[in-house]
């Protein structure tokens, strides 16, 4: 109990006013995995919209590496990337490994397939009945695709929320791949892992309550457009 | 006036073969009915119609030609010439105004308010134009498609179960929106399986049963000479009577329920059904002396109103059977249920059908 006050107690000292260090921290987390949750719908949505409204061939098979890829645990996914982007990998040249790109690259990764399972999931149903609604009133199949997505805009919303919840306190594999570097590469996850294992509790809480804090905002700041 | 030919028209859904080779040439300006039990292919025809979906096998013209050649635009405009009602009621999200408007703002005609205003005004939804469609009821969402497609003005009318689950005021409405296209020169084509909606407003009918064209006809051919028991039983004729064809005394006789009746001379003999239409039978106090060959004796069991008929059902021994008659007569003949009756029709008045195995 005297370790949550006094972390309590240390977390209110270090935000008001807050540092810069932990304000870069802070920054880089949310870039980070905003970032990575971008890239990871900007594939993911559209995909998911294509399977929910769509019948076309090896779309069963997409359906079943989708749910699949669900199971991957992060840590894979951060070896996949780390052999990537180190000296010797394909990515090698461009020099990634260790900076905010290879993080970006290895969440996104991450997020895909929830980003696409959730669109896909929220959509089946409704999605092919809106094209051919569209597509019945007169729609070119342009104007009925964007039908379909004027019509599932709370289900996207809902998926990069997931999506972003899911990369933001992930850990492991960040740290493979970022190599938590001071002013650099560190993130709240990283951060809090390695301030406990320095015995440095409160600074831990102090991010932990910061990290709690972003997910409440985000979702309460966004509760009202994700609809019923 | 767009022509619609079917030939050959064959769907199949993974392995299941939900159209069976359909050759109909639907009449324009007209009601085309088309009735069948629930899995005929009726919502499916309509979908290859409105080409939302490709047929697995057969053609489609549209005047005269063939819609497999057509490319993906081509196809869009002739859709813009087709007008589908869904059965389940389909709605974007947003107001009413938003989902009245869709149609017009893809063909980027005017959004002309007083139009829109104006079409709501017909289907009674003028004072919700800025609801929630979701936020509607039932019926209301049936008249807001029905309003969103008329706005378009297209030349052919799919209509998937128009008054499904909808109270009998407004499916009234709506049979009245059809008569009025009806005038209009359009063709309609509407699947149902409200038979006394069929009759009410259809011109022509296609008795659609596992995918394949059954009957095609008049109301008279369907319900009065259905060509298969099937279509009799879907069509709930009045009077089905299930029995075995015979000789008897020199004559062909229908013998169901210890009751014989004289039926024409090339019947064939065995198990079959009669039907008899309800308005061919008369219902007297005493037996009548008349060149009609069959008179039963029977006790009245129930009087109902139908339109403007009554049905009068009549249980002669163990079979029931029906008659229709008008107000006048029941006043004249003053009938009340336990009444004991003759009823009479003639040998030529029995539809004959074979048993199907």
């Amino acid at each position: 109990m005297d370790y949550f006050l006094s972390g309590l107690r240390t977390a209110v000292h270090l935000l008001l006013p807050p540092n810069r260090e932990l304000l870069q921290i802070v920054w880089l987390s949310l870039a980070v995995s905003g970032g990575a949750t971008l890239l990871a719908s900007g594939a993911g949505i559209p995909l998911g919209v294509a399977l929910a409204s769509r019948e076309f061939r090896g779309r069963r098979v997409v359906i079943g590496m989708i749910n699949a890829a669900l199971a991957v645990p992060a840590v894979l996914i951060g070896l996949l990337v780390y052999i990537l982007v180190n000296r010797r990998g394909i990515l090698g040249p461009m020099g990634m490994l260790f900076t905010p790109y290879a993080m970006i690259l290895a969440q996104a990764l991450l997020a895909f397939p929830l980003v696409t399972a959730l669109t896909l999931a929220a959509l089946k149903g409704t999605a092919r009945e809106a094209r051919e609604l569209a597509l019945s009133l007169g729609a070119s199949p342009r104007q009925a695709s964007f039908a379909v997505i004027r019509q599932g805009r709370f289900a996207f919303l809902t998926a990069l929320i997931a999506g972003f919840s899911r990369v933001i306190g992930e850990t492991g594999m960040t740290l493979m791949v970022g190599g938590n570097i001071k002013g650099a590469t560190r993130v709240m996850t990283t951060a809090i892992s390695l301030e406990t294992m320095k015995g440095n509790f409160e600074t831990g809480l102090a991010l932990g309550i910061i990290l709690l804090a972003v997910a409440v905002v985000l979702n309460v700041v966004l509760q009202p457009f994700q609809g019923k | 006036m767009m022509r619609i030919r079917l030939r050959n028209l064959t769907h199949s859904y993974r392995k299941t073969r939900v159209l069976d080779r359909l050759n109909i040439d639907f009449i324009s300006g007209s009601a085309n009915v088309v009735i069948g039990p629930n899995g005929a292919g009726k919502t499916t025809l309509l979908r290859l119609i409105d080409l939302l979906e490709k047929p697995s096998a057969g053609e489609l013209y549209f005047d005269g030609v063939a819609v497999s050649g057509l490319d993906e635009s081509q196809r869009m405009v002739l859709r813009r010439r087709i007008g589908f009602v869904f059965q389940a009621p389909l709605l974007f999200r947003g107001t009413v105004r938003r989902n009245a408007a869709y149609g017009l703002k893809l063909r980027r005609r005017a959004l002309c308010r007083e139009r829109i205003e104006e079409a709501m005004e017909q289907v009674g939804l003028r004072s919700k134009m800025d609801q929630d469609a979701m936020s509607l009821s039932g019926g209301e969402k049936q008249r807001l498609q029905l309003a969103r497609v008329m706005l378009l003005d297209p030349e052919l009318y799919l209509l998937d179960e128009p008054t499904a689950n909808l109270d009998p005021l407004s499916a009234r409405r709506i049979e009245e929106t059809i008569l009025r296209l009806l005038q209009a020169g359009k063709t309609v084509i509407l699947t149902t399986h409200n038979l006394i909606q069929a009759r009410r407003v259809g011109d022509r009918f296609y008795f659609l049963g596992d995918g394949r064209l059954l009957q095609e006809g008049t109301a008279l051919d369907i319900f009065h000479f259905p060509s298969s028991l099937g279509i009799a039983e879907f069509s709930s004729a009045e009077n089905i009577i299930y029995g075995d064809i015979r000789n008897i005394a020199g004559s062909r006789c229908l013998v169901a329920e210890g009751q014989m009746i004289q039926t024409l001379a090339d019947a064939p003999l065995g198990p079959a059904a009669g039907i008899i239409r309800p308005e061919d039978i008369l219902i007297s106090k005493g037996l009548l002396t008349s060149s009609a060959r069959n008179s039963i004796a029977g006790t009245i069991r129930s009087i109902e109103r139908l339109g403007i008929l009554f049905a009068v059902g009549v249980r002669c021994g163990k079979l029931p059977l029906t008659s229709f008659i008008t107000p006048n007569s029941l006043e004249a003949l003053d009938l009340k249920t336990g009444d004991r009756v003759y009823l009479t029709f003639k040998a030529t008045a029995i539809h004959i059908l074979p048993m199907e195995s």
